[in-house]
């Protein structure tokens, strides 16, 4: 079941599109997750609204407020396009851009989890032993969290590679630019190419097991330490 | 040592725990039955806690005074902990899990790691996943944790609960020349009467958050 | 409760009688032919009493829908090769084909932008980013890419494009400026006060652009569809169309 050099094109281009989105949402993911998951503050509501947001929104609407925002004339886009000639809606940024918002609240929750999961009594003991709060959390928590951490990432991969409504209308399906799995088998249903739809689909099951698999992989790993 | 305690009070559920008191003695014992605020006071020491109000010094450094503020944190205390529940961490092997707070000490004469190792009797247990320890070795494992950090004081909570008389006999006696192997004072907890008479020269006894006795385990506990 | 219901069924009789009656006209036009044909279909509404309902969209979109049995009357599409197709398959009524209007393709660029465009090869140099319709389907993009590649720029000029789902969705992205320029057809840049044309393919130059329309062949109101077509030859119509800037073939 080989695919045409084009579709391998497509295949490469969202699998690295996603990965560096997850790769960039991940220490802001853990640094937002870590005092949701431990601590009362002041504007905390404020801050879970936000994170949860693109979970709950259209994507679409998603993708409206990206476009408004990421856009040559909106706040950050016209600082980008002016001052350093980036341009971010309509290239494969926009692409990186849109699955790390997409999959950013599923990250955040499943670290979450993980974080709350991990005893304190454990962490109070390291200190006791000397311990400064950020080796503390780089030897102690995070270990014990990376259950949580690891589904996380592996759902937040997934989410990126699926991901839509906000991708085709912040990043546009341009050929060989920005044209993703997801957009390439809604393109060939809508041109009636159902055998290449349905490949693609296909690809999309592998890699869907591929990542459970890996995530199962790492739960292992952490345990044997 | 010299633990000083003044004004310590906090709220539990059933009472307030309210004490004032000096503790100098190297093989101090907290006596007293479930629930009388033992645990917690070792949690106050220790800083894994906050009191209401306190003041408390330990060989002279001001650790807690609530009137000023101030309660110096938990990893400058330097203040060993081995609760009454397991609490290696289970991501590390035994080895691992005894360096962790070791820092230089481990090349330490007295606290070396062999020396601690041996002692303990764990030496063995150095590969083992941390999960398949049974309780006594758990514990032992524990306190080894503890003494290579090279606490100035070191608490043990109830250490034995759980454990079979011969298992008890065996680590008490290690308890009990602690001191004088490593120099390290301990305040021990507890409900057992014999476990103080054993191992400690002085018994502070508790019920309800206060100090109802103190001397001699001997005289006050037979 | 019981009286509830009495009044409930009663307003249901009520409404479906009047649906009853007024006949419904579903219309598939080219979106490019959004506003021309809103107009046209207020003032044919003074005169008649069918309402009619528009699907607009790209001429291949509404193709397929049609294709798949969806409920339309009458299709209007931006080029021939989609009515072609329908013909092909069996699902228009081929004695009620005519053509209606042709268009003509203008390059758009935003408001503020102080580009001027003598010739399309000077897109080479100073567009980065240009709006089109979907070439492989939309009659808009197709037309564009017929006129580009006639004039030997389609190659050069395809790394910069950036396809669309219609020629609207290519007019709103000159719009926002988020692209330097877009190919769209001058009835289009008519309607927006958010784009200037920097240059217009002359007709002689340009793709031969027609707007045929046709009866769908399983149509439901074919008395309606017969009707509505032939206020769209009227002189009222023609009015209108011209008024959009579409060229009237009839």
């Amino acid at each position: 079941m080989l695919l045409a050099p084009g579709e391998w094109q497509i295949v490469r281009f969202t699998l690295a599109a996603c990965a560096l989105s997850t790769v960039l949402i991940l220490p802001v993911g853990l640094a937002i997750a870590w005092p949701l998951a431990r601590h009362r503050w002041p504007g905390k509501l404020l801050v879970e609204t936000l994170v949860t947001l693109p979970l709950v929104l259209p994507p679409v609407a998603t993708g409206l407020l990206l476009l408004k925002f990421f856009g040559r004339r909106g706040p950050l886009g016209n600082f980008l396009h002016q001052q350093l000639g980036i341009d971010i809606v309509f290239t494969w940024r926009a692409v990186v851009v849109a699955a790390a918002v997409m999959s950013f609240p599923l990250l955040v929750r499943s670290a979450r989890v993980g974080f709350q999961s991990v005893n304190q009594r454990l962490e109070q003991i390291a200190r006791t032993l000397g311990a400064s709060n950020a080796r503390v959390f780089f030897t102690v928590t995070l270990p014990l969290a990376s259950r949580g951490i690891v589904a996380g990432i592996v759902l937040a991969f997934a989410r990126a590679v699926g991901e839509f409504g906000a991708t085709i209308l912040v990043a546009g399906n341009i050929p060989r630019k920005t044209t993703t799995l997801s957009l390439e088998i809604f393109e060939s249903v809508q041109l009636g190419h159902d055998a290449t739809a349905y490949r693609l689909l296909l690809l999309c099951i592998v890699i869907a097991f591929g990542a459970v698999w890996l995530s199962e992989v790492l739960m292992k790993r952490s345990q044997l330490r | 040592m010299k633990l000083e305690i003044r004004q310590l009070v906090l709220p539990l559920e059933q009472f307030a725990i309210e004490l004032d008191v000096d503790l100098d003695n190297a093989r101090t014992a907290i006596f007293g039955p479930s629930g009388s605020g033992k645990t917690s006071l070792l949690e106050i020491i220790a800083g894994l806690r906050r009191p209401q109000t306190a003041e408390i010094r330990l060989d002279g450094q001001l650790f807690e005074s609530t009137a000023q503020s101030y309660s110096l944190p938990i990893r400058s205390r330097r203040i060993g902990y081995v609760p009454q529940d397991d609490s290696l961490f289970p991501h590390f092997s035994v080895r691992r899990n005894l360096l962790y707070g070791s820092k230089g000490h481990a090349n330490d004469r007295v606290l070396s790691f062999d020396h601690i190792t041996e002692f303990l009797e764990i030496g063995s247990l150095l590969h083992r996943d941390v999960r398949s320890l049974s309780r006594g070795e758990n514990q032992r494992v524990a306190v080894g944790r503890a003494l290579l950090s090279a606490p100035r004081l070191l608490l043990l909570d109830e250490p034995l609960t759980g454990l079979d008389a011969k298992l008890k006999q065996t680590i008490l006696s290690k308890l009990q020349s602690l001191h004088g192997e490593f120099g390290t004072p301990i305040l021990y907890v507890t409900h057992d009467p014999a476990e103080a008479i054993q191992i400690c020269d002085e018994v502070v006894m508790i019920e309800s958050g206060r100090i109802i006795r103190r001397g001699d385990p001997r005289k006050l506990l037979a | 409760m019981i009286k509830a219901y009495r009044v409930a069924a009663i307003l249901a009789a009520i409404i479906g009688l009047h649906h009853a009656n007024a006949a419904e006209l579903n219309v598939y036009a080219a979106a490019s032919l959004t506003d021309a044909m809103n107009e046209v279909a207020a003032e044919y509404g003074k005169q008649s009493g069918d309402k009619i309902i528009f699907n607009f969209g790209a001429s291949s979109l509404l193709a397929r829908q049609i294709k798949e049995k969806a409920p339309a009357d009458l299709f209007f599409s931006a080029d021939e090769a989609k009515m072609d197709d329908l013909q092909k398959a069996g699902l228009i009524a081929t004695d009620t084909r005519r053509d209606l209007l042709s268009n003509s393709l203008v390059i758009v660029v935003p408001n503020d932008s102080k580009a001027t465009i003598a010739s399309p090869g000077e897109l080479l140099g100073k567009m980065e980013k240009i709006a089109i319709a979907d070439p492989k389907a939309v009659p808009a993009g197709i037309y564009t890419k017929e006129y580009l590649s006639r004039l030997g720029l389609w190659e050069k000029l395809e790394p910069k494009m950036v396809p669309t789902e219609n020629v609207r969705a290519a007019l709103a992205a000159v719009e926002s400026g988020n692209v330097d320029a877009g190919f769209v057809y001058k009835t289009d840049a008519n309607i927006s006060n958010k784009v200037k044309i920097a240059f217009s393919v002359p007709a002689e130059k340009g793709p031969a652009i027609r707007y045929p329309i046709a009866i769908v062949k399983d149509s439901v109101n074919k008395t309606g569809a017969e009707n509505f077509l032939h206020y769209l030859e009227s002189e009222n119509a023609r009015k209108i169309f011209e008024h959009y800037g579409f060229i009237v073939k009839f």
